[in-house]
This record gives C-alpha cells, structure tokens and sequence, in this order.
C-alpha cells in the first residue's frame, strides 16, 4: 500500500497542488468542485476518475476543455462506477501478468457521480461494483436533487423539499418521501467502508476519504454537495448553509466500517 | 468547423491536459505545469463576476480557510501563505470572503471595476461590536 499523504492541518494541506482546474462551468459557490478538490488533494498517488452524467460532468468536460489533470472518463449517465471498475479489473490483470507500465506506482480509482445518477439510474451499476469487490471508490455529490437538468427530485430528495416535480404550495407541502437510505443499502454489500462527508467539514472528509483510499475494496461515500441554483441561495453562504445543515444534524456525518 | 450530418460526429473524444508526458502532477504547482490549449486552465470566466474579492495582506493570518474552500481553485497558496486571487478562474462567488475570520476581513468584495490601490487604502478598521 502507498504510504497516507500527511496532512495534519490546513496550512500544510495547501501545499497541495490541485489537480482540477478553474475556467470549468460549474455555477460560482458550487460546492461540487469543493468537493473534488478536497477529494483529489487528500492523496499524490495517480488517479483513474470518472464522472457520470451530471452537473460536474457536463460542467468540466466542455469541448475542447478538460477540467481534469488526472485520467478520467465519462461514458453515460449511469456507468461511470462500471467504467472505472473496468479500469481497475484491467490494473489488476496487468499487474498479475506482471506487464504494468509503471509497477511501482499504485493508482486510485475514484467514481463520481450525482444523487440522481447514484440513487436511481446509476444503482445497479454501483451495487455490481459493490458485490464485486472491486477496488474503487464511488462518491456520490448529493446535492438532493437532479440540478442539470432543472431541478426534478430524485430519491435522494428529502421529504418536505420543494423540486420541481414536487413543489410546495396551495395543494401540497413537497416531496412526501423520505429519502432513500442509501448508505445502509450500500453497506449491506458487506464493502469495507461507507461513510457520509461534507466539504464544510474538511478536516473529517478528508480523514474520511483517506481512510477509504487505504482499504482494500469497494467504498461509498455520499457527499452533500449545496447547490446555490436549485437550493435558491446566495453564492457566497455555501458554507454557512453547509455548516447549517451538518450542526442540526438535517444531514448527519458517520461512517459505517466492515 | 464545418458543419456536419447528425450521423458523422465523432462518437469520443480524448483531451490531453498537458503537453507532453508528465510525471507528479500532484508535486508540481500551476506556474510548473505544461497545460495543453485544451485545459481549462488556459481559459477565463474573469467576465462572469460582478464583484471581485481584493486581498489585503495586512490583516492576513494565512488561515488558508479561502484556500480549502474556494471553488475555483482561485486563492494561489504557496508554501502555506496566501499568495492572492486568480483573476482569470475566479467567479466572483464570495465564499473566500465569508470564510475569513480575520477582523477587518483581509478579503472583501468590490464591484469589478474598483480600482484596487483605492480600496486598500480605504480598507475598513477593525469592528468593536460595539454601537
Ligand atoms: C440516461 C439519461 N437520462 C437522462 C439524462 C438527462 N440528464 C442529464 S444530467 C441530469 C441530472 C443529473 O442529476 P444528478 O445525477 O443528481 O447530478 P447533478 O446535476 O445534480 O449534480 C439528467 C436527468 C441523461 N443524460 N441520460
Ligand atoms: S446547478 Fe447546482 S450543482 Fe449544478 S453547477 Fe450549479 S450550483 Fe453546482
Ligand atoms: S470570490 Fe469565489 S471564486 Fe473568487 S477567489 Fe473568492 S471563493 Fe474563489
Ligand atoms: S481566510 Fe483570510 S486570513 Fe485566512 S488565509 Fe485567507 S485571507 Fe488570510
Ligand atoms: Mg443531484
């Protein structure tokens, strides 16, 4: 196993040389590319990356633009998780044969996708890479509802919440579901690490997200991702909307190990 | 680009983001880095702000709290102090200036066109609280 990177602090984690980049579309105050970055600066090992269909997808991959100075990849909607569990089946096979290019290094393969490429059009996908072990992490960027597009709820959005296809009003008060429990679903893969995160809390998400880098085998993490769009705030409360939310405990942090 | 049938687009494209092979690139700042026309990098959405975050390092504790939570990758960070803004890859959000917890604030937003020099030297004192 490569070695952890050391980051005891913020000073010493901005040392860091970011490996995403601005000029990308995400709206200003996306808590989206927080997210990536916290992600991407929590190793220096080499990183096999995908994204799904979504805001982070079309937003950093604009002809003849790349975004990303890692290997990645996006292919539809609901396979990037397949995409890089291919990835990953083929490192494994290389390497058994002994015909890796570069046998010393040991890359990271991470998925990201949306909640509504993650709860719903993307499941089966991530729950095949779950049971097969594959040594991949998916991250969900879960900012509860289908933002590319518009604004529709998936079954990620929580009960009460105003979506486009649910809104609140005169005839009803939103969405009347709960939200789908995705981290007990995903933890009863029996996978070796499930974890919720969010990037106000930098210093647990990053624990977090190093912690599942080091295990051998399949890792859920769901991020929540606020959206100043279709969660109608200002750009610049990010954060505090973020700190909001995780301190009344709306969206709890915890980690689900073995 | 001419235009084309709805049948003879390319059906995948690959990008390099840099020119030529590149080892580290987790070890290798911006100013190091090789960026091909197709990164982002290279490109600017300095014309998507309205207000502009201006730094002052005077009251600067280089809590790096900007650094961690700028979106856009726009607070250069270099050997744990804070450097400035990227002008080019800033959006204007405001998150840097909410997150600094310095009083004054060594970040504030102005409109685009303020002039800099100007706003440095009316910088706010700092706030007692107090009526
Ligand atoms: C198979 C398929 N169905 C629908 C779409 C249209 N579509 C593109 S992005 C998107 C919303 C993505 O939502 P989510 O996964 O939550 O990501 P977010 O944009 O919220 O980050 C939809 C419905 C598509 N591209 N492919
Ligand atoms: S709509 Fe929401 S998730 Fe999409 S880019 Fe804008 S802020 Fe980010
Ligand atoms: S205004 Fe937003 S994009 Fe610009 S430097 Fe501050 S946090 Fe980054
Ligand atoms: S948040 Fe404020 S005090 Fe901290 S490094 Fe940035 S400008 Fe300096
Ligand atoms: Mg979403």
């Amino acid at each position: 196993m490569s070695e952890i990177k050391k980051i005891k602090n913020l000073k010493e984690f901005s040392t860091s040389a970011d490996r995403f980049e601005g000029a990308n579309l995400l709206c200003p105050g996306c808590a989206h590319s927080i997210i990536v970055r916290e992600v991407l600066n929590a190793t220096n090992d080499d990183l096999i990356l995908s994204a799904s269909t979504g805001c982070l997808e079309v937003c950093t991959a604009v002809y003849p633009y790349t975004s990303w100075d890692a290997s990645w990849i996006h292919i539809g909607f609901e396979n990037g998780s397949t995409a890089v569990a291919g990835a990953e089946a083929m490192y494994k096979a290389l390497k058994t044969k002994g015909r890796l290019k570069q046998p010393d290094r040991e890359p990271k393969f991470v998925s990201f996708a949306g909640d509504g490429a993650s709860y719903d059009i993307g499941f089966q996908w991530i729950s095949g890479c779950m049971e097969r072990g594959h040594n991949m992490m998916h991250i969900v960027l879960d900012n509860e509802v289908y933002a590319n597009t518009g604004g529709q709820r998936s079954s990620s959005t929580p009960i009460g919440s105003s979506a486009t296809t649910s809104p609140a009003g005169r005839i009803s008060y939103g969405e009347k579901k709960n939200k789908k429990d995705m981290i007990s679903i995903m933890a009863a893969h029996q996978i070796p690490y499930a974890a919720q995160v969010a990037p106000n809390k930098w210093k647990d998400m990053v624990k977090k997200i190093q912690h599942g880098l080091a295990v051998e085998g399949p890792v859920f993490i769901n991020a929540m991702s606020a959206c100043t769009t279709e969660w109608k705030f200002d750009p610049k409360d990010t954060m505090s909307i973020s700190d909001l939310a995780t301190d009344s405990l709306v969206f709890p942090l915890y980690e689900i190990i073995d | 680009m001419a235009n084309k049938g709805w049948d003879e687009f390319e059906i995948g494209a690959m990008l390099r983001s840099f020119n030529g092979p590149v080892s580290d690139v987790a070890l290798t700042h911006q100013e190091d880095r090789d960026y091909s026309e197709n990164n982002s990098f290279t490109a600017s959405v300095a014309d998507w702000r309205i207000e502009k975050p201006v730094f002052n390092k005077d009251y600067c504790i280089d809590c790096q709290f900007c650094w961690i939570y700028c979106p856009d990758i726009s607070i250069i960070s270099r050997d744990k102090k804070m450097v400035g803004v990227d002008m080019d890859h800033c959006k204007g959000c405001g998150i840097c200036v909410e997150v600094c917890p310095t009083n004054p604030k060594s970040l504030l937003m102005y409109s685009e066109q303020t002039d800099e020099e100007e706003a440095l030297a009316a910088w706010p004192s700092k706030e007692t609280g107090e009526k």
